[in-house]
C-alpha cells in the first residue's frame, strides 16, 4: 500500500515536472511569421520638414535632426513640394549616425520660394514600440545673396499612402 | 531486494511516460535539438510555410472563380528532360526545392517561372539529393512557364524588370563624373524584386544614389552593409518600395530593387568619378556594360557563378550572373553620351567596340554619343582620344575643402628613357586557354604572343605557358630566342585551344614558381580575359611569389576582368593592357615592346618641396615605364607655388625630373578628388587584404566608405520609399539575366 503510494506519487510528480521542464523549450522555438507580424516591432515612416523664411526668399539651409528618444535609423531623404528644393538634399556622410543626419540644400535659380515650405521628407526605420522625440534645428538660412535670414524649421509626420 | 524491484519498476514506469511525452510533443524534442542558427532557419521556414499556404488559399479561390493558370503554385525543378519548373512532386524522388515565397499566380502576364530565383534565403531545402540534379530548359517545352515575343525570326525577346540603363559622363582632365541610370519596370500582374548584378569601372568611387519613385527622388543613406541588408530585407518585407545597391567586387555590384507594383517603373540614379587612363597622348574612357561568366574553382563559394538564364542557384556561388542564351534577348538596352572637355585641343577619337557619334563644341570639347544602332549591353565601351602634345596640360589636380586638401598628379617616364636600350630579358608568356577564351579571344592572344615572339632579340630567352584545368609549357626551362627556337614556340602557340576551366592559379605557379635568370630582365605576359571569381587568391599567390619578375597583363576580349587585371599589374610592378576584339594585336603589341624597350625608372622617390603630403596611393611609386604615366593621389597642406623632384636609378645611373607645381591654380581643380582618394585609400587597404590577415583592415576600410560616402566591400546604399506601403509583404523575386559578353561562347562558358 505505501508502495503504491510512493509508485503514484512519483507518476504524478513526472506528470507534472516533465510539461513544466518542457515549456521553456517551447517558448525557445521561435513564432511564426503571422504572429511576428502582428507584434511588429519595426515601422517605417516618413517625417516631413518645413522651413518658413517669410517674405525673404530661402536660397539656401542647413539643418540637424537626430533623435533624442526611441530608436531611428535614417533610410532616405528625399526632397521637398517647391520646385527649387525637389532635388533630394545632401547629407554629411562623415556626420551621420543612426539617428543624426545634418542636410543641407542650395539654389540659385530665379524662382525661390518664401514662407512656409516643405523641403525635405526624412525617411525613417523606427525600430521598437517607443514613440520617438526629435531635435531639429536649423543650422543655417540664406538669401540669394548669401546673408543669413530668420527662419524657422518644423517637422510633422508625414502621411502614408 | 524488494526496495530496488520496487525503485526498477518506478525508473521503467518514468521513462515509459517520458517515451509518451517525447512522442506526442514532437516540438519539444525538435526545439531541444535545435541549435540557435537552426531556430531561425525553422522560424524563417515556419514563416513561409504559413504564407504558402495562404497563399494557396488565395490561389484555389481564385481558380474556383476562373480556368486554372498556366503557372505552377510551387515551383519545383522538374526532371532534366522535362525542363522548366513543374507544379509539386520532387526530383528524380529525391530532391525537393520549394519556393514559398511565390505567391499565386492570376491570369495575364504572369512571371515566367524560369526567372524566379532559388537563392539561399527564399527556399526552403527540404532535403538534397547527393548529387546534384541539373535543370535544363530547352526553351521549347510547353510549361516551361517563359513568356516571350518575338523579335525577329532568330531572336526570343525576354521581358524583364530591367528596361534601359543610360550613362550620362562627363569627363574634365583626366576625371570622369559619370551618371548610370537604370530603368527599372514591373511587365507582369504581380509585385516583383528585381535583382541585377551590373559591372562598373573597377576604379569607380561611387557616391550618390537615388531612387526615383514617380516623380518624387529618394536619395540612398550609406551604411554599414549588413546594417544596409537588414534594412532592405525588412522593408521589402512590410511592402516598401526599397532599393539596395551592394559590391561584389570592387568591379561587380547588385542592384535589388523591392516592392514594384504591376505596370509602375522605378528609377537608380549612380553616379560615380574615376580618373583615366593616359598613355602617349591618349585617353581612354571604359564603361563596362556586362559582367563575363566567370569560372570558381571546385570549392569556392565566395565567387561569382555564371549560370543559364532561369537556373539561379545552381552554382552555389555568393554572387550569381544569369546569361541569356544565343538566341534570346531581353528588351534591356543602353543609351550613352560623353561631354568631353579636356583643356587642350582634341585631335582624334577612337571608340574600338561600339558605333558613335559625334559633334565638336571647340577645340578643346566635344560631345560623343553611342549610336542608337549599337544598343546592346553586351561589351566595353571603350572611347580612346588624342590630344594635343604628348603631355596633358597640367598633371596636378587639387581639391580643398574643410577635411583638407587633396590631389593627383600624374607622373610622366622622362624622355631621356627612350634613348636607352633595354637589357636582355626572360619573356614568360602565360595564356589562358580556358573555354570562355574559345574562338576570336585566344585567336587574338596568339597573335600578339606570335607577333611577341617574333620581335625577341638574339640575348632574350623565353617560355610558353598554357593554361585551363592545369597548366603545362612548351619546355622544361626558358630557352635562348633563336630562329629555331621562336619558330617551335610559334607552332606550340598555333596549338593551343580554348577549353576547360580557368585554373589561373597554376598558370601563377608555373610562372613564377622557377628560378630566375640573375643576367636577365624577367617579365610575365599573362594574355587573360580574366573570367575567375577567386580574384584575392590570384593576387595573394603574386604577392608571395613575385621576387624579381615583372607582370604585364594582358585583357583579350570586349568585356575582360579589369580589376583583376589591374590589380595583377599593380602587384606586379608592371603595366596593362587589353586588347578588344576590334583591336590590332600587332598594334598592341607594338606599343609594348616600345615600353620594354627601353629600361625603367626604377626606385623612384620625390621631394615635394615645399608641399607638406601624406596619405600617398599608391604607397609604393611602380617602376615607370616609357610611355605609361602613373597616377599619384594623396593628400596636402598649403597653397601657392613649388617644384617637386623626381628621382630614379636607371640601371647604374641616376635620373632626377623636376616638376612645377601650381596649387592655386583654379583651372586645375575638381570636386571629386576627395573621393578619388579615399577610393584609392580603400583599393589600399583592399590590396593588404589579399595578403595581410589584420583583423583590423575591413574596420579601416569601413571607415573611410562611411566617412566619405562611398561604396565598398564593408558599406552599401539603401533607400526606402517609408510615405507609401504597397499591398502584402513583399513581391516575387526576378533576376535580371544579361547576354553573355561579345565574343564569348555560351556553350564553353555556361555549364550549369
Amino acid at each position: 500500500m505505501k508502495r503504491a503510494t510512493i509508485t503514484l506519487l512519483i507518476v504524478i510528480l513526472t506528470c507534472i515536472v516533465v510539461p513544466v521542464l518542457a515549456r521553456p523549450a517551447q517558448e525557445d522555438t521561435v513564432t511564426s511569421g503571422v504572429e511576428n507580424k502582428k507584434g511588429i516591432e519595426t515601422v517605417f515612416a516618413p517625417l516631413e520638414i518645413y522651413i518658413d523664411s517669410g517674405d525673404q526668399e530661402l536660397a539656401a539651409y542647413q539643418f540637424e535632426l537626430r533623435a533624442v528618444s526611441g530608436k531611428i535609423k535614417i533610410v532616405g531623404v528625399e526632397g521637398g513640394a517647391h520646385p527649387a528644393y525637389q532635388e533630394p538634399p545632401y547629407y554629411d556622410p562623415a556626420a551621420l549616425a543612426r539617428d543624426r543626419i545634418i542636410i543641407a540644400a542650395f539654389n540659385t535659380s530665379a524662382n525661390l520660394p518664401q514662407g512656409k515650405i516643405r523641403i525635405a521628407t526624412v525617411h525613417l526605420q523606427i525600430l521598437g514600440t517607443e514613440t520617438p522625440d526629435y531635435e531639429i534645428n536649423l543650422t543655417v538660412a540664406a538669401s540669394p545673396d548669401g546673408s543669413q535670414i530668420p527662419a524657422t524649421i518644423t517637422l510633422v509626420q508625414g502621411e502614408q499612402k | 531486494m524488494k526496495t530496488i524491484i520496487f525503485l526498477i519498476k518506478t525508473i521503467v514506469i518514468v521513462a515509459i511516460l517520458l517515451l509518451l511525452y517525447s512522442i506526442f510533443t514532437p516540438a519539444l524534442s525538435r526545439s531541444r535539438e535545435l541549435s540557435q542558427k537552426q531556430k531561425e532557419e525553422y522560424e524563417r521556414n515556419m514563416r513561409a510555410q504559413e504564407e504558402y499556404c495562404r497563399s494557396l488559399e488565395e490561389a484555389e479561390k481564385r481558380s474556383a472563380k476562373r480556368a486554372p493558370s498556366r503557372t505552377g503554385r510551387a515551383f519545383m525543378p522538374s526532371s532534366p528532360t522535362t525542363g522548366g519548373y513543374t507544379e509539386g512532386g520532387s526530383v528524380g524522388g529525391s530532391s525537393v526545392i520549394v519556393d514559398l515565397n511565390v505567391a499565386p499566380r492570376r491570369a495575364g502576364r504572369s512571371i515566367p517561372d524560369i526567372l524566379l530565383p532559388c537563392s539561399a534565403d527564399e527556399i526552403w531545402v527540404i532535403a538534397r539529393a547527393e548529387t546534384a540534379v541539373a535543370v535544363v530548359d530547352d526553351g521549347e517545352t510547353p510549361g516551361c512557364g517563359t513568356l516571350m515575343g518575338k523579335l525577329d525570326d532568330t531572336e526570343d525577346e525576354v521581358p524583364l524588370p530591367l528596361k534601359h540603363t543610360d550613362v550620362a559622363g562627363h569627363i574634365a582632365g583626366y576625371i570622369a563624373t559619370v551618371d548610370v541610370t537604370q530603368q527599372f519596370h514591373n511587365p507582369y500582374d504581380e509585385k516583383i524584386e528585381a535583382v541585377y548584378v551590373f559591372p562598373l569601372p573597377q576604379n569607380a568611387a561611387v557616391k550618390e544614389f537615388i531612387m526615383t519613385v514617380g516623380d518624387r527622388k529618394i536619395r540612398g543613406i550609406i551604411r554599414e552593409r549588413e546594417e544596409a541588408e537588414q534594412i532592405y530585407r525588412e522593408a521589402r518585407n512590410q511592402g516598401y518600395v526599397a532599393s539596395l545597391l551592394t559590391q561584389e567586387r570592387p568591379n561587380i555590384f547588385t542592384q535589388k530593387v523591392a516592392n514594384i507594383e504591376p505596370g509602375k517603373a522605378i528609377d537608380i540614379n549612380i553616379k560615380y568619378f574615376n580618373t583615366l587612363t593616359y598613355r602617349d597622348g591618349w585617353y581612354e574612357f571604359v564603361f563596362p556594360m556586362v559582367v563575363g561568366p566567370r569560372f570558381n574553382p571546385p570549392g569556392s563559394t565566395e565567387g561569382v557563378g555564371a549560370v543559364a538564364y532561369g537556373k539561379s542557384g545552381s552554382s552555389d556561388q555568393k554572387t550569381e550572373v544569369q546569361y541569356l542564351k544565343p538566341d534570346q534577348r531581353s528588351g534591356h538596352d543602353i543609351s550613352l553620351s560623353l561631354d568631353i572637355d579636356t583643356g587642350v585641343t582634341i585631335e582624334e577619337v577612337v571608340s574600338t567596340n561600339h558605333v558613335i557619334t559625334q559633334s565638336s563644341l571647340g577645340p578643346e570639347r566635344m560631345l560623343v554619343s553611342l549610336s542608337a544602332r549599337d544598343n546592346i549591353p553586351n561589351k566595353d565601351f571603350v572611347l580612346r582620344y588624342r590630344v594635343a602634345g604628348r603631355k596633358l596640360k597640367s598633371g596636378l589636380v587639387t581639391y580643398q575643402d574643410e577635411r583638407g586638401g587633396y590631389f593627383t598628379l600624374m607622373l610622366y617616364p622622362p624622355d631621356s628613357l627612350r634613348h636607352l636600350k633595354r637589357a636582355p630579358m626572360e619573356m614568360i608568356f602565360v595564356l589562358d586557354c580556358s573555354g570562355s577564351m574559345s574562338g576570336a579571344p585566344i585567336a587574338k592572344a596568339k597573335d600578339a604572343i606570335i607577333r611577341a615572339l617574333k620581335k625577341l632579340g638574339p640575348d632574350d630567352t623565353f617560355q610558353v605557358i598554357r593554361f585551363s584545368n592545369n597548366a603545362s609549357q612548351l619546355g622544361p626551362q626558358p630557352v635562348p630566342a633563336t630562329e629555331e627556337n621562336i619558330r617551335k614556340g610559334i607552332k606550340y602557340v598555333e596549338s593551343l585551344n580554348g577549353s576547360g576551366g580557368t585554373m589561373m592559379i597554376e598558370g601563377i605557379k608555373a610562372a613564377l614558381d622557377f628560378e630566375h635568370d640573375p643576367r636577365r630582365f624577367r617579365l610575365v605576359s599573362f594574355m587573360t580575359d580574366g573570367y575567375i571569381g577567386n580574384e584575392v587568391e590570384i593576387m595573394g599567390a603574386i604577392q608571395q611569389k613575385l621576387g624579381a619578375s615583372r607582370i604585364f597583363s594582358f585583357g583579350v576580349g570586349s568585356s575582360v576582368n579589369r580589376y583583376l587585371l589591374d590589380r595583377m599589374a599593380k602587384l606586379g610592378k608592371g603595366a596593362v593592357a587589353y586588347i578588344g576584339l576590334g583591336d590590332s594585336a600587332g598594334q598592341l603589341i607594338d606599343q609594348f615592346y616600345d615600353c620594354i624597350s627601353h629600361p625603367a625608372l626604377t626606385d623612384v622617390t620625390i621631394d615635394w618641396g615645399n608641399l607638406e603630403v601624406s596619405d600617398i596611393y599608391p604607397r609604393q611609386i611602380p617602376d615607370l615605364f616609357v610611355g605609361r604615366p602613373i597616377i599619384l593621389t594623396g593628400r596636402f597642406t598649403g597653397s601657392g607655388e613649388t617644384a617637386v623632384r623626381i628621382s630614379g636609378n636607371v640601371g647604374d645611373m641616376t635620373q632626377d625630373i623636376t616638376i612645377p607645381v601650381n596649387l592655386s591654380d583654379n583651372n586645375a581643380q575638381h570636386a571629386g578628388l576627395a573621393c578619388v582618394w579615399a577610393r584609392k585609400k580603400i583599393e589600399d587597404l583592399s590590396n593588404q587584404l589579399t595578403y595581410d590577415n589584420n583583423s583590423d583592415l575591413p574596420g579601416e576600410i569601413k571607415k573611410v566608405a562611411l566617412n566619405y560616402g562611398l561604396m565598398s566591400a564593408y558599406t552599401a546604399f539603401i533607400a526606402v520609399d517609408s510615405a507609401h506601403q504597397t499591398d502584402g509583404d513583399h513581391g516575387v523575386t526576378v533576376n535580371v539575366p544579361v547576354p553573355v559578353p561579345d565574343g564569348v561562347r555560351y556553350d564553353t562558358t555556361i555549364s550549369y
